[in-house]
């Protein structure tokens, strides 16, 4: 962990470095957005929908960003592909046929459980003290009732019966009003931008797996948190390349997309 | 004849809220009676052989629910104006059969006791609303918003938004992309590549 600690705030160095050059690359800029339109017709659907537009407009640029860093992501985003189709399915599905679902649910609700302390905090960082509270209610009894928190027997106490969102750093600096910076790709993590990456990098310190000491035990345990939870999404990669037309593309949208909803929840 | 008229006004009366009401049908009710069919449809065991019928089935319910053409102008937003008339048209069609491939691939492949909860609907405008749905798979919940219009009197879907990514932004940023480097005609024509390759793809497994 503490290998990962130095080499990814080097790599991020590395990148505010070369976002001081900002190649021409910048791909802020929006075509549709320039206004040159040659008019054809006048199509009454057309014209109500621009002026729908124009009114959140300010909503559309909040999923705007720059990728100067184009080349580079372009890569990592072929090698992470690469990555997943060559070794994570596979391994995935074979993980998958030999462990039985309650085994698979249990790990997913254990590495949940480890998350908790980032959760926590982050929470509190963001005035949510009511869910802070279910947090640290549901770490408690599921921690010593449900062995480790293997069992989720937390959801059948009523108040602490639904987990509440996901929060990190990243969007903890969302809600305090820090912007994406800009989009980063990065090998086996995937998508990410310089807040988020920050945000990841901050949290390590909360996580469990941070304190032990042997490098293999925690490359060992990310292995199985990444397969296990992956045994639930599977499928869910391929129809999203296989929808898009420029998949590069519509994978930072959508990453964009749903983080601005988790920092809104 | 006093009674009469008393009676007449209530006919009146009635058969005038009977007519507003079919006007001013509740969004979510109207998409709550496709999407069950189409659950249905999915779980019945007489398609298990013929995945095509059960595709076509499900196809007539959807085009009735999306209204294709906003879903097409949306995704191109200010690119719409750089197609011509015949461009929009072939465009739309070539978009639609890619979105009906995506979608349909989906809920086939997938499709496993999946339960879809329909929580609310909040009115935007007078025309305008979202209807929240969640779809409940084995311990993960899937909150899923449709956006509709009203059009020609019927609620249609224009945008779907699946843990807060919108379908239709999702397109438009790559759409933007691909048409700040290439032009309409080849926009069209990796649409008719893709939707092709997937027509021969199903026919060797069909």
């Amino acid at each position: 962990m503490k290998t990962f600690f130095i080499y990814t705030s080097m790599l991020l160095a590395l990148c505010i470095n070369i976002n001081g050059f900002k190649p021409n690359h910048a791909r802020a800029a929006d075509p549709a957005d320039s206004g040159e339109i040659s008019i054809y017709e006048t199509d009454q659907e057309y014209e109500a929908l621009m002026e729908e537009l124009a009114e959140d407009e300010g909503e559309a640029e909040a999923v705007q960003i720059a990728d100067p860093l184009y080349y580079w992501n372009k890569g990592v985003y072929h090698f992470n592909d690469r990555l997943y189709f060559w070794v994570m399915k596979p391994v995935t599905r074979g993980y998958k046929a030999v462990t039985p679902q309650f085994l698979r649910t249990g790990l997913s609700n254990f590495f949940n459980n480890l998350g908790t302390p980032v959760r926590f905090v982050n929470n509190l960082l963001q005035g949510r003290s009511e869910q802070a509270g279910v947090e640290l209610g549901r770490f408690m009894v599921n921690t010593v009732a449900g062995g480790l928190g293997f069992w989720d027997v937390a959801k059948y106490e009523s108040p602490l019966r639904n987990r509440p969102n996901e929060e990190d750093l990243g969007q903890t600096l969302g809600v305090w009003g820090v912007g994406n910076g800009f989009y980063i790709v990065w090998p086996v993590l995937g998508p990410s931008t310089l807040r988020d990456s920050v945000g990841r990098v901050g949290d390590s310190p909360l996580y469990p797996l941070f304190y032990v000491d042997s490098t293999g035990t925690i490359i060992a345990a990310e292995a199985v948190d990444q397969v296990n939870d992956l045994s639930f999404r599977l499928g869910d990669y391929e129809s999203l390349k296989e929808s898009a037309l420029d998949p590069y593309t519509a994978i930072r949208d959508a990453y964009l997309q749903s983080r601005r909803e988790q920092i809104r929840k | 004849m006093k009674k009469i008229a008393v009676i007449w006004l209530v006919l009146l009366f009635f058969t005038g809220a009977a007519l507003v009401s079919a006007a001013k049908r509740q969004p979510m009710e109207e998409l709550k009676g496709p999407i069950q069919r189409g659950i249905a449809i999915l779980k019945d065991p007489e398609f298990k052989d013929d995945r095509e019928a059960q595709r076509e089935k499900i196809w007539d319910l959807i085009q009735n629910v999306f209204d294709f053409k906003a879903v097409s102008i949306r995704a191109l937003a200010r690119n719409w104006r750089m197609l011509s008339p015949e461009q929009r048209e072939v465009f739309t069609e070539e978009f639609t059969e890619l979105l009906k491939n995506n979608y349909l691939d989906r809920i086939q492949g997938e499709f496993q006791d999946e339960e879809v909860v329909f929580e609310e609907q909040d009115m935007l405008s007078e025309d305008k609303a979202v209807v929240r749905t969640k779809v409940i798979r084995k311990n993960v919940e899937t909150p899923i918003e449709y956006r509709v219009h009203l059009k020609d009197g019927r609620w249609r879907v224009y945008d779907v938004n699946i843990e807060g990514v919108s379908l239709v932004q999702n397109y438009r940023k790559q759409f933007n992309e691909i048409l700040a480097k290439e032009k309409p005609e080849q926009l069209i024509q990796r649409l008719k590549e893709k939707n092709k390759a997937h027509a021969e793809e199903r026919q060797k497994k069909g």
